[in-house]
């Protein structure tokens, strides 16, 4: 926690919540690179497992719908699913400088 | 005393300080444990190292001497054409060697049945696992390798990359291109499919219609004036053993010359 002048308390981590803007979470930059790495190799094996369930439990889509095997099937779209979620959440977490320059700004642009 | 390199961070307890939510603080530690076990980040990390280390030892080139990058950046893509063209010829040559273990080259049966050329590419092409995605990628590589390589010959030429003192090299290339144009003719003959045949009677015609030689040349290339298992045996060998070695080490040359003599640059 660090002060600035005006004596309110702000956190290091900027972690803005405006109303229509996505929130952001600033990590040091080395957390962001295992963020990033971590994130897509999960997202990728995911969705690609996901397929490939999918893909057994429907015999390459084209058992009849009577054999289809449903557990199989909705494990498949949850992998991808999950794997979505994944990819989707990692991309709040940003490092110092990454975000537009008129929201670094040490003031927010609110028009005070 | 410690050899660690010291620093303001705090890296143990730079968490707390964050506003985070409890599935961002799980989806961190999760990610960062993780990290810490198989160390992806510390090895792409030292790869990067690596990257900048080499660049380093390379020389300035003249765009970026005389800072001609504001100008010039958008042709570079061109200049990956024939790093391009390698690619393709190395992912052709391996999906290749795989599809060998599969395909034979025998026409044996003459009477209209399929022939066992034939069949064997079905077999490729239906009952092999990732047979259908093999002979696809080997399909695409060669096709890929000679648009690219055609693409590279024509920045050649309008960059004037061809002139002194890299003539022999756009004469190799020129040698190059028609062996890739034969590597494609040969492999196209090599299912036995109509499509094959046809473009095989095409080719035994051309031959003959080149003056005093074509005899010779039909003969040569296409083991007599109609097709036959000699037509196809010629092909097979000609796409499987003279064009790669020749291929390759013309290819290994040219790679050699513009590696001595540096790539030419625009002026």
């Amino acid at each position: 926690m660090t002060e600035d002048q005006s004596g309110v308390p702000t956190t290091e981590a900027e972690a803005t919540e405006d109303a229509g803007r996505s929130r952001e979470v600033v990590v040091p930059l080395r957390v962001y690179k295992t963020v990033t790495v971590f994130s897509t190799l999960i997202a990728v094996f995911s969705v690609v497992g996901g397929f490939i369930l999918v893909d057994v439990a429907t015999n390459r889509a084209s058992a009849p719908a009577s054999e289809i095997d449903v557990p199989v099937a909705i494990a498949g779209i949850g992998l991808i699913l999950l794997g979505t979620v994944v990819y989707a959440f990692s991309t709040r977490f940003r490092t110092e400088e990454m975000g537009k320059s008129k929201d670094d700004a040490d003031e927010l642009s609110d028009n005070g | 005393m410690s050899l660690e390199r010291k620093d303001e961070h705090d890296h143990k307890g730079w968490m707390e300080s964050r506003e985070l939510s409890p599935l961002e603080s799980i989806y961190l530690t999760t990610l960062i444990w993780l990290d810490k076990r198989l160390r992806v980040v510390d090895y792409l990390e030292i790869l990067e190292d690596l990257y900048y280390k080499v660049n380093m030892q390379m020389p300035k080139s003249h765009t970026e001497q005389y800072n001609l990058d504001n100008k010039f950046w958008y042709w570079y893509p061109l200049y990956a054409l024939g790093s391009f063209s390698t690619i393709a010829y190395i992912v052709a040559a391996i999906s290749g060697a795989l599809l060998g273990f599969y395909y034979a080259p025998a026409a044996a049966a003459a009477d209209g049945s399929p022939t066992v050329a034939y069949d064997s590419v079905m077999l490729i092409m239906g009952q092999l696992n990732l047979g259908y995605f093999l002979r696809s990628v080997h399909r695409w590589a060669a096709q890929v390798m000679v648009a690219a390589v055609f693409l590279h010959m024509l920045r050649v030429y309008f960059t004037g990359a061809y002139k002194e003192p890299r003539e022999l090299n756009w004469l190799i290339g020129i040698i190059l291109i028609s062996l890739t144009l034969v590597f494609g003719y040969t492999g196209y003959l090599l299912p036995w499919s109509q499509l094959s045949f046809w473009a095989g009677q095409i080719g035994v015609e051309m031959s003959l219609s080149i003056p005093l030689i074509g005899e010779w040349v039909a003969q040569l290339m296409f083991g007599g004036f109609t097709l036959s298992q000699a037509t196809l045996q010629r092909m097979y060998i000609l796409h499987v053993f003279f064009l790669p070695f020749i291929t390759t080490a013309l290819i290994a040359v040219h790679i050699g010359i513009v590696w001595m003599q540096g790539i030419a640059e625009p002026h």
